[in-house]
Order: C-alpha cells, then structure tokens, then sequence
C-alpha cells in the first residue's frame, strides 16, 4: 500500500501498542486531535483515553510523567509537538532521563521514546523550525535517531519503543507527506546502522531525515554533470555507525555531510572529525559540509535561501572534487 | 605590579572593576548576596555595592534569567549567576530561544547586553548532574557568546569584555580552577572576546585546550619535550567567537593537531576545531586530528572514576605522540 510517513510513523505506534499493553501515547492534542501533523490520529479511538491522552502544555511535565511511568514498567511514548517546545524539557531530558540508567549502576532503565517533529521547511512561524538535533546528540545516555524514508518511519519507530533505554525520534516534519510504498511486516536495518541509499563512485554524501530526499535529488542533478555520488543515510545520530560511513570513504575518498542543523558542531562536524581520525589516510579532500547557517531559523520568507539545497550540496561536491 | 590571587578572587575583582566603572551593571542570582555565592566568589560585593545592585533571588533559574533579559531590554546591564552551569537546562528555553534570537527577531532594535556565569564542569566529584561541561550546549546555539577562561588574568580581562558586549554571553567559570593562582598586574585589565592564546611555543603539534584542560595540556607539553617532541599550546578562551586564525596559523607550523575537551565526545567544540582545520588546512596536515575528550558517558562521582573519564596529563601525551607517529 501507499502511505505517508505520517500515516507510517502512526501504523508504528499502533502495532506497538497492540502488541504490548505498556505502550502509552501522550502529549499535546495528541488524543482527541490526533497531532497537530495527524501523527497519532485515530490512536485515540482505537486504544481509549487511558492509553492515548492529551497533556497540558508543560512540556517539563510530559517529560517527567514519562520518566516516572518507565520507572513503574509502562513503555512511554512522549510527542513534543514541535522542535523548539522540547527546551522547556531540557532539564528533565538532560538531568534525569539520560542519566538515570547510569546514576543508578543499570538498576533503573528508561525505555522512553521520545517523538520530535524537527526542521524546516514548512513555513513555519518562529521557534517551530528548529533543528536541535546537536544537544540531543551532546548529551550521552540519549540516543538518536532520524528516519529519512516511509519504511523507516515504522520500523524505526517501532524499534525505538522496543528499546530499553530513552530514544529521541527526530521526525522530518516537511517529509510527513512524503509517499511511498509500505508492505507490512517490514523491518529494515538495524536502529543505529547506517544505509547506503544509492551507490556511487566520485563523492560519498552523508544525510538524515529531511535532508535523505534533498541528498538524493543531488545525486540525480550530479549524475547529468557526469559525477558519481554514493548517498549515505546516517540515520542515527547517536551512536554513529563509523564503520559505514568509513567504508563508504574508502570507496569514494571524498566527503560532504548534509544536514539543517546550523554549522557549528553539527553532526557533520562530529563526522568530518570522525573521519579525519578513523581515515586520515583515504582522504583525497577534507570532508566538507552543507549546513545551515550558523544563525537563528530565519521567518519562514527567507527559509529557502536559509535551508540547504541540492544547489549547495552540489557546490561542495564540486569543491571536493576539485582537491 | 603583580599580585597572585586565585580564580575565585577574581571573579570578584572582575564584577566589582564593571560595577564600579558603570552603574548600570548589576548582579543577580541565588545566594550571591548574603552569602557572597556557593564557590564564595561573590563575597564582599553586597557590602560595598548594596542590595540593590546584589541581589538575591528565590530558587528558579528561569526567573533569574527573565529578569535579567527583562533588565537588559530595558537598558541595564545584568550580570546573571547560575549555580551550576547544569542548571541552565532548567531555564534553556530563555537562553536558548529567546536571548539567543532576540537581536535577530528584531531586527537589531532589541540587544540585551547580559552575561551569564556560571560554575561549569567537573573534578569536584559532584556528581552527573552537578559536573557537566556544557560550554558546547551555548556553542551550538546561533546568537550566543560563549567564554571559558583558564587562569585569573583572562577571567578579569575577558570578563569585562564580556560586560561591555552588545550581545548575551555565557560565561563559564570552571569550579575546579576556583582555588587555583595566578598573577594579575594592577588596575583595570580588559580583553577581547574571540581571541586564543598560545602559552607555549612548539613546533611538533599544536594542542588546543579549554579551561580546566590548559593547564594539563601544558604539563603534557612539558613531558613531550622530555620525549623530544615540541608541542605548541593553544588556549581557545571563548568558542564563540572562535579564533580559527590562530589555530590554523599554528597547524600550518606544526602539521599536527590534538584537541583536549572535558566535555563528552559526540558533537564537542574539538569537532568543530577538527572540521574547520582539516578544510582550512587540508595540504597542511600530516597525519589524523585527534581528539582527546571524556569519553561519551554521564560523568561518574566516585573519586576514581572522575579520574579516570576526564582527559588527564597521560592521555594528552598518548594523544601527541600518535599525532605525530
């Protein structure tokens, strides 16, 4: 059948919570609503108010609630409804969630997913843009993932709910109407295993979430300038799969790391960094990056000059086929 | 002529040369009145400036910071204490989405000249949610400043740059350099935000340190040259702006770089150090970039297990001698 990644990402939830009694879902209008992106409609019908519940708005609040139910064996799964709404939550993320696994020496697992539509591109108003994605990835004991196409927006979805400790989904909220085919059951990679998408030879493209579909538009746009690009979807952030993306180098020997976020220690620095160290040897350029800019999210006017685009990922390309 | 005084005192000669200089600077925050700040290190200034202008606040890091913002609009210049730089993550949606994008949102009208400070990092053993360096959360955000000095000098010299910017900046007192010394000449000492230092000169490699880390990169240098291997020591003091020039400059001399952070490894400053040399400095390089960080786990208290994690003299030296191999 042919679905969204909004309608997949929903049939995640739902199978998970058929299959498992502990399986909440809440959050803002998550319930009678269904999402403010439809993410969780007709959960609510299905499973019953104690099961699928809407929350005041205190972000801090639905955080907590869920670190405490996942101490008491409920498997929560929490919506922040946008990107820039988690930093109310900071505290409960950064203090306790991330910490209680170790803090108590493995006794107190979390097994909380944490749901965050994230990104640009839908000429969203202030602070409803964000691409916070470097602080979840900074702090250890979270981890984090982004889905880039339908299938892993189930599979994903439903291995980051069977994990036992806290894991931030990062959903593409531009992709959410992005269709493509889903055959159930799926599984499909491993949850922190990054992907080749498409095979090349000249540059090696690293990309996650919504900027998978920008990557693989560069690749068709390079194929006409005659250049060869191999695309990676990283799709975790944390961990990250080295031994992928080093074996993709060692195929390409050229870089160049693709993501919203701005610039300074975005995961693409983390990467270049990785790469720098773990394939010093089989660079033939430095690994380059397409970002955002290192300034706050622009109002939603100026978000297509701001975002990165395949005319930027083909200028670094070309920047790292010239060395 | 010098005097040799600790960091902790020269958080206090530092507020009090900007709060003497202008009275538009004052000092909010949570028992750093009465009871001159946890660390101690506002002791003595409610005495000489008053309540007014030191003031006590109740336990919510989110109204200290709203008040702050709130001051500054409206034309003074705060100066903000947070306990715990851990504590920020109670009151990041201040910081993070609204000091940080005022200017922007604006368009220029609105700048808020505060600074926060805050006691950040580890070695004290307090702890996975009283250590935490989190100098990289400020890094990450576009429209903070973001400043970490190692030594009593640049504590006052950056400081009072830090006061006298436009711009919100986050500074951060490493607590375990409180009790540390250093000499600090008279009189009124200012410096300039976004500038490195190289307090060693070297030729083999050039490691890059923060805070707590410059003092150990040195030590390190000084085993190094033992082994015959001549390290050059960079302290970054302020990420944002971040003095790439210098670093670079010294990369193309030495064609090896190390970086030395506190903070956990994944999405550190040393990446972005790392990935703006290697595009910068490409045909200069001789071998990997290295970073030396705690590795990626909440830090633990117990005394041996802090010893353990954070970067110590030994792995700095490990880290130099496989550069340059």
């Amino acid at each position: 059948m042919t679905v969204t990644l909004a309608q997949a990402i929903n049939r995640g939830i739902h199978d998970a919570m058929e299959a498992d009694d502990r399986v909440l879902m809440f959050g803002e209008d998550v319930g009678k609503l269904g999402g403010v992106f439809r993410v969780t409609d007709t959960l609510q019908e299905t499973f019953g108010t104690d099961r699928v519940y809407d929350t005041p708005l205190a972000e801090s609040g639905i955080i907590g609630t869920a670190i405490g139910l996942a101490m008491y064996g409920f498997r929560p799964v929490a919506e922040m409804q946008f990107d820039g709404f988690a930093y109310p939550a900071f505290e409960q993320f950064t203090s306790h969630l991330a910490k209680m696994r170790n803090r108590s020496r493995g006794r107190v697992k979390l097994p909380v997913t944490v749901r965050i539509p994230f990104g640009g591109g839908i000429g969203a108003v202030e602070h409803h843009s964000e691409s916070p994605e470097t602080y979840w990835a900074h702090t250890a004991g979270l981890k984090v993932v982004s889905p880039g196409t339908v299938a892993d927006g189930y599979a994903m979805t439903r291995a980051a709910i069977a994990a036992d400790d806290p894991v931030i989904v990062l959903e593409p909220k531009r992709r959410y109407w992005m269709k493509d085919d889903l055959e159930l059951p799926v599984t499909t990679e491993p949850l922190h295993k990054a992907v080749v998408r498409r095979p090349g030879t000249d540059v090696t493209v690293v990309a996650y979430g919504p900027m998978l579909k920008t990557a693989m538009e560069a690749a068709d746009a390079a194929e006409e300038e005659g250049w060869s690009l191999e695309v990676v979807d990283l799709r975790s952030l944390s961990p990250i799969d080295t031994d992928t993306l080093v074996a993709s180098l060692q195929r390409t020997g050229r870089m160049v790391v693709v993501h919203e976020a701005a610039q300074s220690l975005g995961p693409a620095a983390e990467i270049a960094a990785r790469m720098q160290q773990e394939a010093f040897y089989h660079l033939e350029a430095p690994i380059l990056r397409a970002t955002g800019y290192d300034t706050p999210y622009p109002p939603a006017m100026l978000e297509e000059f701001w975002l990165p685009d395949v005319d930027r990922i083909l200028d670094r390309v070309e920047e790292a086929l010239d060395y | 002529m010098a005097e040799l005084i600790t960091y902790r005192d020269a958080v206090k000669r530092a507020i009090a040369q900007e709060m003497r200089r202008d009275d538009s600077v004052y000092l909010i925050g949570e028992d750093v009145g009465d009871a001159g700040g946890v660390f101690k290190a506002t002791k003595g200034l409610l005495d000489e400036f008053g309540p007014v202008r030191v003031r006590d606040t109740p336990i919510s890091e989110e109204a200290i910071l709203g008040a702050a913002m709130g001051a500054a609009m409206t034309g003074l210049r705060p100066i903000a204490e947070i306990m715990f730089s851990d504590f920020l993550a109670t009151c990041w949606d201040l910081v993070a989405v609204e000091m940080a994008k005022t200017r922007y949102m604006t368009d220029g009208q609105v700048t808020l000249p505060l600074v926060i400070r805050t006691a950040n990092g580890g070695g004290l053993r307090f702890g996975a949610q009283h250590s935490q360096a989190v100098e990289n959360w400020a890094m990450a955000v576009p429209g903070l400043k973001v400043v970490a000095p190692s030594n009593p000098h640049d504590l006052i010299g950056l400081f009072a740059a830090a006061v006298r910017d436009d711009d919100p900046v986050l500074f951060f007192e490493q607590k375990s350099l409180y009790p540390t010394k250093g000499h600090v000449e008279e009189g009124e000492i200012v410096e300039e935000l976004g500038t490195a230092k190289i307090v060693r000169s070297g030729t083999d490699v050039t490691i890059v340190a923060l805070a707590s880390m410059v003092r150990r990169a040195e030590q390190a240098a000084d085993e190094l040259a033992e082994q015959g291997i001549s390290a050059e020591v960079i302290d970054l003091r302020s990420l944002v702006p971040l003095d790439a020039t210098t670093i670079i400059e010294s990369v193309v001399k030495t064609s090896r770089l190390v970086t030395v952070e506190e903070n956990p490894r994944l999405c550190g400053w040393g990446s972005e150090v790392v990935s703006l040399v290697a595009e910068e400095a490409f045909w200069h390089l001789d071998g990997p970039l290295t970073r030396v960080t705690t590795p990626h786990i909440p830090l633990p208290s117990a005394d041996a297990l802090e010893d353990e994690v954070l970067p110590s003299v030994q792995r700095i030296v490990d880290g130099c001698v496989k550069a340059v191999s």
